[in-house]
């Protein structure tokens, strides 16, 4: 492409496209969107654990000013049911709801309430009296309910090679378990829908990650053709994974726009963010290493027990890093499941990762430690170029760079191996490092790209089911369509969010940016390449599209495109590595402890946009600091309630909370991965930051802290390892 | 929300007014707190009464030489005062410490005395709680108590205050002015201002209905030299305390002639560590001398299954809290 055009092209740190949209307000969310005579209605939620429904008087809230009407089990539409028993939970799956008196956990959705306004809705929520039979018996504590723990059909157990002969083979083991609670997504928007009937139609403005799969979602609820159904939703405001199904509000709202013939708004609340969009369950993960004195690792395994709802089936591939991350013959990941009354959890930023390489990258550095070896130079001892888990070779792999680079920059050869020998005042400063991987799991993807010719200029218009949230994906898509047409990303104006546009994975498991961008440039180079064929010219010659249009003696062109991963893709493992470094400060009176500095590298392939790059990694660096520093949803003993209920009892960070971030991208070209080269960045930012603080709250204070959230009481309970000198 | 009046008093007798002919009225000074509680359904006035616009927002000297502080004052104004960080920084750091700018904004004095507590078994109407709904009892109690009191606490309620001002309002020692129902004024000392749960957990103050919290008298300027507000928590801002020390000190001739001391996030009031003030005054500010009062304070400690950790967490953070009060640089 020509060079004058690389300002605006792939690569180049521009701000983004809908920014001036989104800080004036004019960017639509959900239910911005400009419905007339539209209803509200707010959702009733359980107050057992498990037990039914066997009164229900909503007098009162009937009779109020307002109220259209008030939904239970007993008037509710029948829906499509989930046939088999535990049924895995995609995003595909139906979502039926009041459907039964049965109630599964504290806080499931009993009923909704309609009414003329927002706060008549609120208010007579409150008013509907549901009088349960309880169940005396709720599986509500994962402690003492770990023999009702089965083998869930999800995720299959693996073994490579015998890990007895490997712990047999080692020279020091270590045997730990590490603890992380559950935790919520809490994106800043809610989840939120105006959903509209009309004749046998839904029209559904929602807050959704990956639209495709949304309409299917509906459609197969409700039993009607998916053409049937359309879901706008052109801003999400963060999804973080809670976003990637459809919903019980979905549902709920376009249930009841059906019975009363108008749209309905339904904004799930704060409180209900806990309890009815997905959480991270809580996570139990045994870690048994063994390794030889020179550092090369003879054997890992990696067991978690985990729980899921007692009515769908969901696991977290904890493991899953353990599998790959590093050069280990003897390798065994388990998983099992505790039903539990609670709701069925679902995929959170780096499902799998995200806490498997906090179990990982901790117990790694608790070897290093029994080896008396740098933890930087026991992870380059079992690098890999093979992923040994899927018997594949790596499209590329950069961790021993990213250790490397990111050591130096942090400074780490100022770290001391002995553990609370950097002291200031009543400060212990530690240092600490860990490795991260992710997946890079690029899927087909397609657009359409319209071209008009304007005053000589070509104005050029991409449309995909794409999501945008929060991430970048106007900027890096209208970035795209610049290179490959060879127009300024000022003419170029991108529409995402639309069932009715071609269809792209949507926005999750970092795979949106590779699909998209590709999906864009396929349809681009498709409009370019017709063009060209058209008037005979060699697919090589470099002629500005306005030109192209012109011997068309066109004004107006529209091209689709998709694109898929290749027969190459397939044969390797295409994943994105990082390294992060933490300096963490502990008071060694109260506990309370800051996080200095971090460095963090990452060799992610082609970065589309530094700017919105740098932005993903540090969210995910944030997050990853909110669930070692304060995240953790607590769940009530006696009655099964989550009774961290908003955002002042959920602590995520804030600013003064974080340190001084650097991040550095390695360049990286993986044509394997993609044609692009391009690899997600949304999840690896999150991966191991958990480990590297409490690692580096090791070095600070010799305390090994197994358990998250890293908080004062646990510090000031925890005692100095043995070999440590206090 | 439940369907409200909204009252806008013109003066402070039409709010006493107000409020003595409606037993259901609320006074609405910043609404931080008591709008929160009224969207949870916890808090189910029928009227709000607004007082935030009757005056009341000044800091002016005091016949005693100190400084009395308005009422209706915000929070912010209050801590930034040029008088209040002169003369009671130990008051403006505690204050500082509080939630976040945009509601210390919003907060103002007299809604800081009467917030409730966080407990979580307060807030959720479908749980037990003797202070929200008396009789139905106390969910903490044998719930999740990790958050609760280890001083002073009932079987009736676990609770605790959620207020940094006020715990250094009790370490600095003051006298909260309010006005009666008929106009007249009435002067509580600050330790008398909050109750213990005893077995009527739902009464968090002393003040009689309809009372209205004008202003809050400060004594002459102390421990403005030698002073800290250390707040235990998980993160850095927005975040109760999980136990908390003001600290203040008088140091003269090498030994301290008054200690101010009390502790947050550990009982339903601010609670002032008298017995362990009298002990420090007369005494030299060394390690072991705060090492002793630490451990005097915690003697009554009375730990509940889940916050054992408070008893280990108070010892060290009074230590921490006299050593930072005594070594700070003037």
């Amino acid at each position: 492409m020509m060079n004058t055009l690389k300002a605006s092209g792939v690569g180049a740190s521009i701000n983004r496209v809908e920014g001036r949209l989104k800080v004036r307000g004019m960017a639509k969310y959900a239910t911005e969107f400009p419905v007339e005579n539209k209803a509200f209605a707010q959702g009733i939620n359980s107050t057992i654990a498990k037990g039914e429904i066997i009164a229900i008087d909503s007098s009162e809230a009937e009779g109020l000013d307002g109220v259209l009407a008030v939904i239970t089990y007993k008037n509710a539409e029948k829906l499509n049911h989930l046939e088999e028993e535990m049924p895995l939970l995609a995003t595909t799956t139906i979502a039926p709801v009041l459907q039964s008196a049965k109630v599964n956990y504290y806080g499931e959705y009993v009923g909704v309430v309609v009414a003329e306004t927002f706060e008549q809705a609120q208010y007579a929520a409150r008013l509907v009296k549901f009088e349960y039979k309880e169940d005396p018996d709720p599986t509500i504590r994962f402690d003492e309910s770990k023999s009702k723990a089965y083998k869930p059909k999800g995720n299959s157990d693996y073994l490579r090679g015998d890990m007895e002969a490997g712990l047999a083979e080692a020279d020091e083991t270590l045997d730990a378990t590490y603890i992380t609670p559950i935790e919520h997504h809490h994106p800043m928007e809610l989840h939120a829908i105006i959903a509209s009937w009309e004749n046998g139609k839904v029209t559904a403005y929602s807050s959704q990650q990956m639209v495709n799969e949304s309409t299917i979602a509906i459609a197969d609820t409700f039993q009607i053709p998916k053409k049937d159904v359309r879901v706008i939703t052109p801003f999400v405001g963060g999804g973080f994974g809670s976003k990637l199904n459809t919903e019980r509000h979905v549902i709920l709202a376009i249930m009841a726009s059906k019975l009363l013939g108008r749209p309905v708004q339904m904004t799930v609340t704060r409180q209900q963010m806990f309890t009815n969009t997905g959480m991270r369950q809580q996570n139990e993960q045994r870690m048994q290493l063994g390794a030889k004195m020179d550092g090369s690792l003879t054997a890992l395994s990696h067991d978690t027990l985990s729980h899921t709802s007692t009515y769908q089936e969901y696991q977290e591939p904890c493991g899953m890093i353990s599998k790959m991350l590093y050069q280990v013959p003897n390798n065994q990941i388990t998983y099992r499941l505790i039903p539990m009354n609670f709701q069925t959890p679902f995929a959170m930023r780096a499902p799998g990762e995200a806490t498997g390489s906090f179990a990982l990258e901790s117990a790694m550095d608790e070897m290093a430690w029994k080896l008396k070896m740098d933890p930087v130079d026991f992870r380059i001892k079992n690098d890999t170029q093979i992923d040994l888990g899927a018997d594949k070779p790596f499209s590329s792999r950069l961790l021993i760079e990213c250790l490397r680079i990111g050591a130096d920059k942090f400074g780490w050869e100022n770290r001391s191996m002995q553990p609370r020998s950097k002291q200031e005042g009543n400060w212990l400063i530690g240092y600490g490092v860990s490795a991260a991987s992710r997946n890079s799991p690029y899927q087909e993807s397609s657009s359409k790209v319209i071209l008009e010719l304007e005053n000589e200029k070509v104005y050029a218009t991409v449309q995909m089911d794409a999501t945008d949230i929060g991430t970048g994906s106007y900027t890096i898509i209208a970035q795209t369509a610049s290179e490959y047409l060879g127009v300024p990303v000022a003419q170029v104006t991108v529409e995402l969010g639309d069932s009715r546009f071609p269809i792209t994975p949507g926005s999750g498991g970092s795979w949106g940016a590779a699909s998209y961008c590709n999906g864009a440039r396929a349809a681009c180079q498709n409009a370019i390449d017709t063009l060209k064929q058209n008037k005979n010219i060699g697919k090589d010659q470099d002629i500005p599209v306005a030109e192209l249009l012109k011997q068309n003696k066109l004004k107006k062109y529209e091209a689709e495109g998709s694109a898929a991963p290749s027969e190459a893709f397939k044969k390797h493992s295409v994943f994105s590595f990082g390294a992060n470094f933490s300096e963490v400060w502990v008071d060694k009176h109260t506990g309370m402890y800051r996080i200095k500095r971090m460095v963090n590298v990452a060799s992610a392939g082609n970065i589309l946009n530094p700017k919105t790059a740098y932005g993903q990694i540090i969210g995910g660096l944030t997050m990853g600091v909110g669930m070692v520093l304060s995240e953790q949803t607590r769940v009530e003993p006696n009655f099964g309630n989550f009774i961290t209920r908003s955002l002042a009892d959920y602590h995520v960070p804030v600013n003064l909370d974080m340190a001084n971030i650097e991040v550095i991208f390695l360049p990286e070209e993986d044509k394997i991965a993609n044609e692009m080269g391009v690899k997600g960045i949304g999840e690896l930012g999150i991966t191991s930051v958990a480990a590297s603080v409490a690692n580096a709250i090791f070095n600070a204070t010799g305390k090994r802290m197994r358990h998250l959230p890293i908080t004062p009481e646990k510090l000031i309970e925890a005692q100095v390892e043995p070999g440590v000198v206090a | 929300m439940r369907p409200f009046t909204y009252t806008g008093a013109k003066n402070t007798e039409e709010a006493l007014q107000a409020a003595s002919s409606n037993a259901n009225a609320h006074y609405l000074g910043g609404g931080t707190n008591l709008i929160d509680l009224m969207k949870e359904d916890v808090e189910r006035p029928d009227e709000l009464i607004n007082v935030a616009s009757l005056g009341y927002k000044k800091v002016s000297s005091n016949e005693k030489g100190g400084l009395t502080l308005g009422g209706m004052l915000s929070n912010s104004e209050t801590a930034n005062h040029r008088e209040v960080r002169t003369h009671f920084p130990l008051l403006s750091m505690a204050m500082l410490s509080a939630a976040t700018g945009q509601l210390r904004n919003m907060a103002t004095n007299g809604g800081n005395l009467l917030q409730r507590t966080r407990c979580p078994y307060f807030y959720e109407t479908s749980m037990p709680c003797n202070k929200r709904a008396p009789g139905t009892g106390c969910g903490a109690k044998n719930g999740m108590n990790a958050l609760h009191a280890i001083f002073g606490w009932s079987e009736a309620c676990v609770a605790v205050h959620p207020s940094d001002m006020c715990v250094a309002l009790a370490a600095i020692g003051a006298t909260v002015e309010v006005r009666q129902s008929d106009g007249s004024p009435r002067m509580i000392e600050f330790i008398d201002f909050h109750r213990l749960p005893g077995d009527r957990p739902e009464k968090d103050t002393n003040l009689m209905p309809g009372e209205l919290i004008t202003a809050i008298h400060l004594p002459q300027p102390i421990f403005s030299k030698h002073y800290y507000y250390l707040k235990v928590r998980e993160r850095s801002s927005y975040a109760f305390a999980l136990v908390s020390v003001a600290a203040g000190l008088e140091i003269q001739g090498g030994r301290i002639t008054k200690a101010g001391l009390a502790m947050g996030g550990v009982s339903h009031k601010p609670w002032k560590l008298i017995q362990v003030e009298n002990y420090l005054s007369g005494k030299t500010p060394d390690q072991a001398n705060f090492e002793a009062a630490a451990e005097l304070a915690m003697k009554e400690a009375r730990p509940l299954e889940g916050n054992k950790y408070k008893v280990e967490m108070g010892k060290k953070s009074i230590i921490s809290a006299l050593t930072q009060a005594y070594e700070r640089k003037a």
